[in-house]
């Protein structure tokens, strides 16, 4: 490995060069002052996305790759590691089944060789790229958001070293929003009518999860499930959900199902003759579609992601760099995934002393390990690994220390031309919760 | 009370959605003997050029819609030309031709994906306001779309029973050999059927755009139950296509709400198979080759 370093060519000067590393926000300049000054024109590092750029996860999976390549060129502007810059290389997961994963990951290795693999999410993905993974000695970063991939590294932590999930598992939803509500009940924001919720909930790992975790914890948090219902994707006619609601009101509607355009049309419905149910929903209303199909319909949903970038000055910072390259209607939170994930393995391989080609197991066990050290802060908050899960904690859920764990952000739409506000948890909160307009103050 | 009429209102409105996708397709069946698996793209490349016609040039509704129906009607014809065409000849035209639409449906799928990109976007062409109807909202998008069904299906039945081109058809549908012998230009017939199931699949993905919002895929789901539609009323059987359609959309909605959202479907492919069994040619379905 050609470890030659060389003065900076992008950022000229090294107080202007730390300067630069700190407007790129988080832990940039922690990378910046590994890389002491090198500029980036070694041998490149091939790094490899995984994404579903065509089918129906498209609007995400393009924004994966968008997230990666932006991630790339900015380390590469702060010296690559150690001096090698960054060279992004995709494959197209389509409707992301494992088989189609696994191939597309073994291509990125067999064809580019490369180092790691930095993925967004890909529904259908398993446990088989771990498997690919581990035979081929590399670092994998994925944000499936799956408590299936803690599960599989726990089992053996030895032969999964390389593979992260960057964010928490889906099965913090459940136990968060009841966090969340026991909060607002606490705080006078919110009054439940009774102690029912209504789960609905889409076919599919992801959703189900998530249901499922609400269902399982909802009797600790003093709740009731009275409705689990799921519905088949897509839907776009909820009369007959909503007449079952309607029968038997919840003071929480919980709809796991995440297609925005479904999503919008259920508000769309559900307003017409409301509950007085607070209603939480599951990534479509962060999609713009969502507000666009529904619009006034949607002021006063509440939605919630376990990764996505903050509203704070990192990652209004990156959303402005983001759409300045992308486009105003880019999906910077879906971006923010791979970015934040391609940081933690280009400084933990910097610290590491560089990266380990496939095979290298050696190498790449160090730079794992310095992974598994690392407390980050990027643009979606502060990436910590539990040890031998590799997976991110979860803030305010899993760990109480907003230092030590990635924000279960509470997001709620208050005026349907603008974006959701972040109204928990602290301290990255903007906005308090608003009663929604369809329900009693 | 009031459930019974949300059950009636989300029947029609679900049939509604599906009869308009179904007509297209089963046009193309019943005169050309030919599934065409592009429908869905076809659908989806309509609501997209209605949207692009109406934001992006800013075209009013009535000419965004007919755009969308030009463009489709040609693309359908260009099926015919660069695929349909160089295949009629040869054997199997049927097995071809469906494993080539798959294909062409991938091409426009990707080409919109391409040209769009790939975010959900709400289609402008829509009807503001609703009925109520014992305590039920009724949207009158959802009662427009029933109405241009029922339209479309007129309009087919005038097409294929009252008009020239119509004669051809089914001279055509009912054996192609002989209507050639008789002078029918054949190819040109093929041409005109698929050009119109266009600019219908346009119309169809315009109405179900207005309701799940665009995107380069939306195509797939409503193509999916068009064709279970298609087998139970007898593929290409264009009024018994309506006429099941609406039928399933009442039995699926009744499903959802006795049962389950997600036994409904499940269900309506065991009655698909019943339906089979007891009639393999389909409820309106007839055994010989003479369809339509």
């Amino acid at each position: 490995m050609d470890r030659t370093l060389a003065k900076p060519n992008v950022i000229t000067g090294r107080r202007n060069f730390l300067k630069g590393a700190a407007a790129l926000g988080g832990s940039a300049a922690v990378l910046a002052a590994v890389n002491d000054g090198a500029r980036a024109a070694g041998d490149p590092i091939p790094v490899g996305q995984a994404a579903p750029l065509t089918d129906f996860a498209a609007a995400d999976g393009v924004e994966f790759r968008n997230g990666l390549t932006l991630a790339c060129e900015e380390i590469n502007a702060l010296g690559g590691i150690l001096g090698r810059p960054l060279e992004p290389h995709f494959e197209d997961t389509k409707q992301m089944g494992d088989a189609t994963n696994v191939q597309a990951v073994q291509r990125l290795i067999d064809r580019h060789s490369v180092h790691a693999v930095i993925n967004g999410y890909n529904i259908g993905s398993g446990a088989a790229i771990q498997d690919v993974i581990a035979d081929s000695g590399i670092i994998y970063v994925h944000y499936d958001t799956t408590i299936g991939h803690n599960n599989l590294i726990k089992a053996d932590p030895k032969r999964y070293y390389g593979s992260f999930q960057g964010d928490p598992a889906e099965v913090w939803y459940g136990e968060g929003l009841l966090k969340f509500l026991k909060d607002q009940e606490a705080a006078g924001s919110f009054k439940r009518e009774n102690n029912k919720i209504a789960v609905i909930l889409s076919a599919g790992v992801y959703a189900t999860n998530i249901a499922n975790a609400i269902k399982d914890t909802a009797a600790d948090y003093g709740w009731e499930i009275s409705l689990f219902e799921t519905v088949n994707v897509p839907i776009s006619e909820w009369g007959p959900t909503l007449a079952k609601i309607r029968q038997d009101p919840p003071a929480v509607i919980a709809v796991t199902h995440f297609l925005p355009a479904d999503l919008a049309q259920f508000m769309v419905q559900f307003v017409t003759n409301p509950t007085q149910s607070l209603i939480y929903m599951q990534y479509g209303p962060s999609i713009p579609a969502f507000r666009d199909i529904g619009k006034e319909a949607t002021n006063g949903v509440l939605y919630a992601t376990v990764v996505g970038a903050l509203q704070d000055e990192i990652g209004t910072a990156f959303e402005t760099r983001y759409k300045d390259k992308y486009g105003a209607n880019a999906g910077h939170n879906s971006g923010a995934q791979p970015y934040d994930g391609c940081y933690v393995w280009a400084t933990a391989a910097a610290l590491a002393g560089g990266s380990g080609e496939p095979g290298d197991d050696e190498q790449n066990r160090i730079v794992a390990s310095r992974m598994r050290s690392l407390i980050w802060r990027g643009v979606t908050g502060t990436t910590r690994f539990i040890a031998d899960e590799n997976t991110a904690y979860s803030y305010p859920t899993q760990t109480r220390d907003s230092s030590l764990g990635m924000p279960h952000q509470f997001l709620q739409i208050q005026d349907h031309n603008k974006g959701g506000l972040l109204v928990a948890p602290e301290p990255y909160s903007t906005s308090s919760f608003m009663t929604p307009p369809w329900m009693k103050g | 009370m009031d459930v019974a009429v949300q059950i009636i209102a989300s029947g029609l409105t679900l049939g509604a959605m599906y009869a308009v996708s179904t007509v297209g397709l089963a046009l193309v069946y019943g005169a050309l003997n030919m599934l065409n698996m592009s429908h869905g793209a076809l659908l989806a490349l309509g609501g997209y050029v209605c949207f692009y016609a109406m934001t992006t040039l800013g075209l009013p509704a009535v000419l965004g819609m007919a755009l969308a129906m030009a463009v489709c009607a040609a693309a359908g014809a260009l099926i015919y030309h660069l695929a349909a065409r160089p295949m009629l000849r040869a054997g199997n035209f049927e097995t071809r031709i469906f494993i080539a639409t798959i294909g062409i449906a991938v091409v426009i799928e990707n080409a919109i994906l391409r040209l769009f990109g790939p975010q959900p976007v709400a289609q402008p062409l829509k009807l503001p306001g609703a009925a109520i109807l014992d305590g039920v909202h009724v949207p009158y998008q959802n009662m427009f779309i029933l109405a241009v069904a029922v339209v479309m299906m007129g309009g087919v039945a005038f097409l294929l029973n009252r008009t020239k081109t119509g004669r051809a058809i089914r001279a055509t549908a009912q054996n192609r050999d002989a209507a050639q012998l008789m002078g029918i230009r054949v190819g040109r017939v093929y041409a005109q059927v698929l050009a119109i199931s266009g600019a219908l699949a346009a119309v169809a993905g315009i109405l179900v755009s207005s309701l799940s919002g665009l995107l380069p895929n939306m195509g797939g789901d409503p193509m999916l139950k068009a064709f279970v539609i298609c087998v139970v009323a007898g593929l290409g059987n264009v009024y018994g296509a309506v006429a099941a359609a609406v039928a399933l959309g009442i039995l699926e909605s009744v499903i959802q709400y006795l049962l389950g959202v997600q036994y409904s479907f499940a269900i309506l492919l065991l009655i698909v198979i019943a339906v089979l069994i007891w009639k393999p040619s389909g409820l309106f379905g007839k055994q010989q080759v003479v369809r339509l």
